[in-house]
């Protein structure tokens, strides 16, 4: 027993249920914070580019294979339905904003934010005609089996999702701090009109941001279909929840939205657990967090002026 | 001024009554409007369909049957999506615009809950084919439904566990919505009262997929079985994530696990899972009949949602031929209140469910069954009846 009373391996158990959750808030976090870092506005057709993306890596991975006959075809079947969805996403991701947002730039703010929510509604509504409402099962491309460790329990997947989370937070870290492509990101978002005299192509770099973001939100969708299931409401709740992340670890900036997604992660858990929140409650525990950092430190845990904001 | 105000007032008033009186004639050439309520979109629009496909079956056999007076029936679909919020523009719309003479629906128990007043206060005879909550008959004289009651369900349930299976310590997982709070807050104090123990008590929202939080609570309380009263969506998630937790308890639920969907979203985890539902009657002739009828025109079979919802058409167009009457210039005539007795009166209809009788308060008497999932199949076990406060096994 320890300082809450819950035996040590249960205490384990909520940590890795926390973690996995917020591996999975932080992946999708980066896309808001990256296009709020250049373009200082919300992307709210996030979530539902993460549904399109689960769908398409969906559909990829069904036509080439029979996921319950097992062996290592499905999993090379699963990586190939993986790269297409973030190619598939990538795309959708830059043609939205080459249709909806770009007219808008110069337009007030509140405009393309309007412009972003209706995407949303309408994508979200195309994929519930086209590909029905149910959830759909999308299997685990590897055995499954649960781990027992004296008492914790850990699924193969879960630790594909932390790790993926894990290899993907830093490969984005590292081009943007040092690649030169990351160097011109990092400048747009500082100044656009300095950067677009210093020879940098303004509209590119913007169309890469959404690229990237909404290449990891696929990757964020598939990981959170095996967990959760399809359907295509999905990227709704899970997009409240991201950009919330982003907007505590401070929008605009890579590591907070990292670490704002794994911190809320494990305040939903250990909110439940520890702090005895009924468990009825628990999204409230996100907009709490929500309204109390706008309250109390609106720029997010992680200052927002430093250098390496995007 | 005023003297033309009242004139006007009186004038609307004369007009209001005369719609009164207009919205219970059907004019020639035009059909007998019912509806059907319930979420067709959403987690939860299987539910709807294979319900919705099953009144169309009715509509037409009653249409092909020569409908009453010459007069077809039509079935009007609106969605709920499973929610409140869209459930009462829907009730608005069937009550005031489409003037219905009778609803099958709502499917979930909170929406019939809340359309309920609104469809007693329009008199129409709204007959629920899953709607389980204890409350609902009380909400008015022309609400009924065609399934078993929950309150029954989980008395029945309590008992047999710990009676019949021996079982001494539950948890309780169940999503915040009227039907699996009913349920589990029924079976909670009957299970106790039984001398069985409730280790853990655990709730979450309609809609949440992460139920790793309660379960690994619940693991902590290490109970002999869990009882999971919800829908499918949820249910495959708690199944799936106390498997990868490694709970080793049996598992329990309800009616909610009779949609064949779980099937394909639990697969084998499905199997094993033992569930209440009303008792399945001996297979008739209608029934076949109906499921083969089914099965041609969808291309799916019918669930037992589907065979109530089935039902419940008939017997309120049944009654409407019954009463109505042609009327001066081909029109036909529907007295609401003549309908709803006549569905009231209801005793041992032969239907596809089985045989249907209805309480004076519009309820149905029922014999419960214990059943299981075994092979991507549902299979009834056993069947149960309350006799006072005896549990007595039907052979």
């Amino acid at each position: 027993m320890n300082l809450f009373n819950i035996p040590h391996n249960e205490l384990l158990q909520h940590l890795l249920n926390g973690l996995t959750l917020g591996a999975i808030y932080s992946l999708i976090a980066l896309g808001y914070t990256m296009v709020y870092g250049i373009l200082k506005f919300i992307n709210f057709a996030h979530g539902e580019i993460l549904m399109l993306g689960a769908y398409a890596g969906y559909y990829v991975y069904y036509l080439i294979c029979d996921p319950s006959q097992g062996g290592s075809f499905v999993i090379f079947a699963f990586i190939i339905s993986l790269l297409t969805a973030m190619v598939i996403s990538a795309s959708l991701g830059v043609f939205i904003e080459r249709v909806a947002y770009r007219p808008l730039r110069k337009a007030p703010r509140l405009a393309p934010l309007l412009s972003a929510i209706g995407v949303s509604i309408i994508l979200m509504n195309l994929a519930a005609l086209f590909f029905g409402t149910k959830s759909r099962k999308f299997d685990y491309p590897i055995d499954n089996t649960t781990i027992q460790l004296d008492g914790t329990s850990i699924t193969p997947n879960q630790i594909m999702i932390l790790a993926v989370g894990l290899i993907m937070m830093t490969a984005l870290k590292l081009f943007i701090d040092k690649s030169r492509l990351g160097k011109a990101m990092r400048a747009t978002s500082q100044n656009q009109s300095v950067a677009a005299l210093m020879g940098i192509n303004v509209n590119f770099i913007i169309s890469l941001t959404f690229a990237i973001g909404s290449a990891l939100a696929a990757v964020a969708g598939i990981m959170m279909s095996l967990e959760f299931k399809l359907y295509p409401t999905m990227g709704q709740m899970a997009g409240l929840k991201a950009f919330i992340a982003a907007v505590v670890g401070g929008i605009g900036n890579i590591s907070g939205a990292m670490l704002g997604g794994i911190l809320l992660g494990l305040l939903e858990t250990f909110g439940v657990v520890i702090l005895g929140i009924p468990q009825g409650l628990k999204d409230t525990i996100a907009f709490s967090v929500l309204i109390i950092i706008l309250l109390v430190k609106p720029s997010g845990l992680l200052i927002k002026n430093i250098r390496e904001k995007v | 001024m005023k003297k033309l105000l009242s004139v006007l007032i009186s004038l609307m008033l004369l007009f209001a009554l005369a719609c009164g009186k207009e919205s219970d004639v059907v004019k020639s050439g035009e059909t007998i409007k019912i509806g059907f309520l319930g979420p067709m979109t959403g987690d939860a629009g299987n539910y709807g369909k294979l319900m919705s496909q099953a009144v169309k079956v009715a509509v037409e056999e009653f249409n092909a049957a020569g409908g009453a007076e010459g007069f077809n029936a039509e079935v009007l679909v609106e969605d709920t999506e499973g929610k409140v919020e869209k459930a009462n523009p829907a009730i608005e719309k069937l009550a005031g615009v489409d003037k219905v003479f009778g609803i099958v629906g709502s499917v979930f128990s909170s929406v019939s809950l809340a359309v309920a007043p609104k469809a007693e206060a329009s008199k129409i005879v709204m007959i629920s084919p899953s709607s389980t909550h204890k409350d609902l008959p009380e909400k008015g004289k022309f609400i009924f439904r065609d399934v078993m009651s929950d309150a029954l369900q989980a008395i029945v349930f309590g008992k047999y566990l710990a009676k019949v299976e021996n079982v001494k310590t539950v948890a309780i997982l169940y999503i915040k919505n009227d039907y699996s709070q009913g349920l589990a807050m029924d079976f909670k104090a009957q299970f106790e009262k039984e001398g069985g123990k409730v280790v853990a008590v655990e709730t979450a929202l309609q809609g949440d997929k992460d139920f790793k939080t309660q379960l690994t609570k619940i693991k902590g309380a290490n109970p002999e079985a869990i009882y999971f009263p919800n829908y499918v969506a949820e249910i495959a998630q708690m199944l799936e994530q106390s498997k990868q937790l490694g709970i080793k308890a049996k598992f329990y639920s309800a009616d909610g696990f009779s949609n064949p969907q779980i099937l394909e979203l639990a697969g084998d985890l499905a199997n094993g899972v033992i569930y209440t539902q009303a008792a399945e009657q001996p297979t008739s002739q209608k029934r076949k009949d109906f499921e083969a009828k089914y099965l041609a025109k969808w291309g799916e079979k019918p669930d037992a949602f589907s065979l109530n919802a089935y039902d419940g058409a008939l017997i309120m167009l049944n009654a409407i031929k019954a009463t109505s009457s042609k009327a001066m210039g081909g029109n036909l005539k529907i007295d609401r209140d003549k309908v709803r007795d006549f569905v009231a009166k209801t005793k041992d209809y032969d239907g596809a469910s089985g045989k249907i009788t209805f309480t004076a308060n519009g309820d149905l008497v029922a014999n419960i069954g214990i059943y299981t999932a075994e092979n991507r199949k549902f299979k009834q076990l056993k069947m149960f009846k309350l006799d006072g406060e005896n549990l007595v096994e039907i052979k």
